[in-house]
């Protein structure tokens, strides 16, 4: 009898010293919950490895390759695991094995058929079998040989590797599926971030929840400026970065009058910016209430006027909480690029307005000064939008 | 609700749903038409009806006539269909920058499918294309001329006559396609007196269901199938025949052409209200002054189109911005451009599209509604 199980390896969770638990518990708690739909799961752990496989031997899940796919895809969705492999477990002695592992090489070769060179690595960590290693290899090697013709041993270069370990149990795997490495997500504290309908914002959460941060959302709407589709859109580009960072609540900020006022009572050139400061303002008020230790922002250094240097640090002023942007090196490829890895890229070019592009001006301020600020707010209630804003706040949980 | 986008669609009418659901309840429709057992007879005795009261209608053969699945079908059956068929009938198709997407794509693609050229004419002020350049440009190597009856976005009405008089001087084997889509059920359509010679419908224009069409092709002009299969419509269309959405249409098609009178009547009154108070109030009418009264378009200044859009949605009020077969993507309409109206009132512009459900208070509620989003929302 044997069954599907995931093998899935840890990277830089295995460098942390006297935390590294903290961060390995973490971590199983989020494939927990990443996979909480396919049943019941045994998830533990043996040195810098993590196994998965159904409590049940007959979860249907597990049984078919290719609803076991689909849970290797989702292992590897999750911050911490660096690749992941699907793996036969089963008991037994080197007819097992051998039975086992051509069985297991047949599957493969139906996935990758351009692979035409590949060699035995064995390990034997029950030290009470029979075979020792090398012998275990050569066995296994000369079934699989007898088995596929198109197929030949090359120990330097091969195009795949069967692993084959004997422990309590024994497995057999090849190929593994590389993850997106980082940190379990909920080991550093949790931020808000300001996500728009575009590109850069979904890749912005991404990155930070890559480092352990676990992720809150803000989403500053304008109908009718900008429509319900577009406020659907952010739902989904919310959806897409909560598939890596895990549970979110999404504020919807009704931006709409706020937004008429600024129009009405502040110079167009500084329009951005302004409206930029008030929105830090409101995301740092939803962050304080909801447990967040920082905003973070998708600017990228010189992309747009309000992400000039002069401007950021203009908007800078007005929170207290650190603001991480950690896109502001990357140029826009670099982020598209990013975007597209994630699958964020399709949704995020829909062509929805978003509240930034109704009201920009021709010519926004690229270097403001203190004073230009100044006057730009004389006119206005921040304070008033601000309460605004936060009162009419909508939480959508993603 | 108010509902202005009937160009877009209409509201099937309760007679339309009546029929189609009392016939697919029936025990003795359900047959396919080509069974040679008697429920598949009975199915096509009525399909055979149906086609015949379509035809008597618009004023054709019924072996003029087949059904379809939509308007876009037609336009490309007829266009390449023809030229597929009549290599010898010329290279040239005539047509405007301000057809409808189905046409447009099948011009540029029968370029590279048979080598035909597209020569666009263009479009003058008032929506009509400019007939001295079409004169000019019909020579013997012109295949067939493509326009619409009524455009979709402006309501603008071709001059058919005129434009039939201008092919009969200059090539009598030129054939003309005419895209009736936005005119059945709003002008007379009599197909025995038009001198076109393919003509193309749609059921869910005049509040039939979406997935019937009705195509014409003038009795001797032979064109290629653009579907081949079974050989059912004579060929022309393969595919089994649909009695219920047959009849779904011939349903809508004749309460279309009984009601056209009042119907006009009725849509003229709440168009002639509209542009009266509308440009009261800083809007621009791009509609020409004689459009077919059904569709009014209209640039409100200060508010981007699909702004305004959605501020009467909120208001629960439909209409469109750019036709809605191609507003997924975010553009100001090409219709209006051709027409020479500037960049900056065209992406101001919605339309609305009226039919007769629509009801002068409804017309009252929506300039009310416009004063109440100026007041809330004007930028300036």
């Amino acid at each position: 009898m044997s069954k599907n199980v995931i093998l899935a390896r840890m990277g830089e969770v295995t460098l942390k010293g006297l935390n590294r638990g903290k961060f390995e518990i973490q971590l199983k708690s989020n494939l927990k919950y990443r996979l909480r739909s396919y049943g019941k799961l045994a998830i533990y752990q043996s040195q810098s490895r993590i196994w998965i496989e159904a409590k049940d031997d007959e979860n249907p899940v597990f049984k078919s390759e290719e609803s076991a796919k689909e849970i290797l895809h989702a292992v590897t969705q999750v911050f911490g695991i660096v690749s992941a492999s699907l793996a036969r477990k089963f008991e037994g002695g080197i007819e097992d094995i051998i039975t086992n592992s051509v069985e297991y090489v047949r599957n493969y070769l139906n996935e990758h058929p351009d692979h035409k060179t590949f060699k035995v690595e064995g390990k034997r960590g029950d030290k009470s079998f029979p075979l020792k290693s090398p012998e275990i290899c050569a066995e296994v090697g000369a079934a699989v040989l007898e088995n596929f013709e198109q197929l030949s041993v090359n120990v330097n270069e091969p195009d795949f590797i069967l692993y084959v370990e004997v422990r309590d149990y024994n497995y057999v795997y090849a190929g593994k599926v590389m993850g997106h490495r980082g940190l379990p997500v909920g080991t550093a504290g949790k931020g808000m971030l300001l996500l728009s309908g575009g590109i850069d914002s979904p890749v912005a959460g991404y990155m930070m929840a890559s480092r352990g941060m676990q992720l809150d959302a803000v989403y500053f709407h304008s109908f009718p400026y900008t429509s319900e589709q577009a406020k659907e859109k952010v739902v989904d580009l919310a959806r897409i970065v909560s598939g890596f960072s895990g549970k979110m609540n999404l504020y919807v900020v009704n931006f709409t009058q706020i937004q008429l006022d600024m129009y009405k009572n502040s110079p167009q050139d500084m329009l951005t910016i302004t409206m930029r400061r008030v929105m830090l303002q409101i995301a740092e008020k939803l962050a304080e209430k909801s447990g967040c230790k920082c905003l973070i922002t998708g600017e990228s250094l010189g992309q747009v006027a309000s992400q000039t240097l002069e401007a950021i640090a203009i908007t800078n002023e007005v929170t207290d909480m650190p603001i991480l942007r950690p896109l502001i090196g990357l140029d826009k490829e670099a982020t598209c690029d990013i975007s597209r890895r994630i699958g964020a890229f399709e949704t995020s070019i829909l062509p929805y307005e978003d509240c930034c592009t109704v009201f920009v001006a021709k010519h926004p301020k690229t270097h403001p000064k203190h004073v230009d600020i100044e006057e730009a707010e004389k006119n206005l209630d921040i304070e008033k939008m601000v309460s605004d804003g936060v009162a009419g706040v909508e939480i959508i949980e993603i | 609700m108010i509902y202005f986008d009937n160009s877009a669609t209409t509201r099937p009418s309760p007679k339309v749903a009546e029929v189609l659901s009392r016939e697919l309840l029936s025990d003795e429709l359900y047959g396919n038409p080509g069974s040679i057992h008697k429920l598949g007879t009975k199915a096509s005795r009525s399909y055979d009806a149906a086609l015949k009261k379509a035809a008597d209608l618009l004023h054709c053969g019924a072996d003029e006539l087949y059904f379809t699945s939509c308007g876009t079908e037609n336009t490309n059956t007829v266009i390449e269909g023809y030229l597929s068929r009549n290599r010898r009938a010329g290279k040239t198709v005539i047509t405007t920058g301000t057809e409808h997407k189905a046409t447009l794509e099948t011009v540029k693609r029968a370029e590279t499918l048979y080598g035909s050229k597209t020569v666009y004419i263009k479009t003058l002020p008032d929506g009509t294309p400019d007939l001295e350049e079409l004169e000019n440009s019909i020579d013997d190597d012109t295949a067939m001329l493509c326009f619409t009856h009524v455009n979709n976005e402006s309501g603008a009405i071709l001059p058919l006559e005129k434009i039939v008089a201008i092919r009969d001087r200059k090539n009598r084997n030129t054939k003309i396609f005419l895209d009736c889509v936005q005119s059945l059920g709003k002008l007379p359509i009599d197909l025995s007196g038009m001198k076109t010679d393919m003509a193309s419908f749609s059921g869910h224009k005049i509040h039939s269901v979406k997935g019937t069409g009705l195509m014409y092709i003038r009795k001797g002009i032979n064109i290629d199938p653009l579907i081949v299969g079974g050989g059912q419509q004579k060929g022309m269309r393969s595919g089994t025949q649909s009695l219920f959405l047959a009849d779904a249409f011939v349903t809508a098609l004749e309460e279309a052409v009984n009601d056209r009178k009042e119907a006009y009547e009725r849509v003229e009154k709440i168009n002639l209200f509209l542009r009266e108070e509308l440009v009261k109030r800083k809007a621009v009418i791009n509609s020409p002054a004689d459009a077919l009264p059904f569709v009014l378009n209209v640039a409100f200044d200060g508010f981007e189109s699909e702004t305004m859009l959605h501020a009467l949605e909120s208001f629960d009020i439909c209409v469109s911005t750019v036709s809605a077969c191609s507003s997924k993507t975010k553009a100001v309409s090409y219709v209006l451009l051709e027409m020479g109206i500037p960049r900056k009132t065209a992406a101001n512009s919605v339309r609305l599209s009226f039919s007769k459900f629509n009801t002068m208070e409804e017309a009252e509620k929506f300039i009310e509604t416009v004063d109440k989003i100026y007041e809330l929302y004007a930028l300036k």
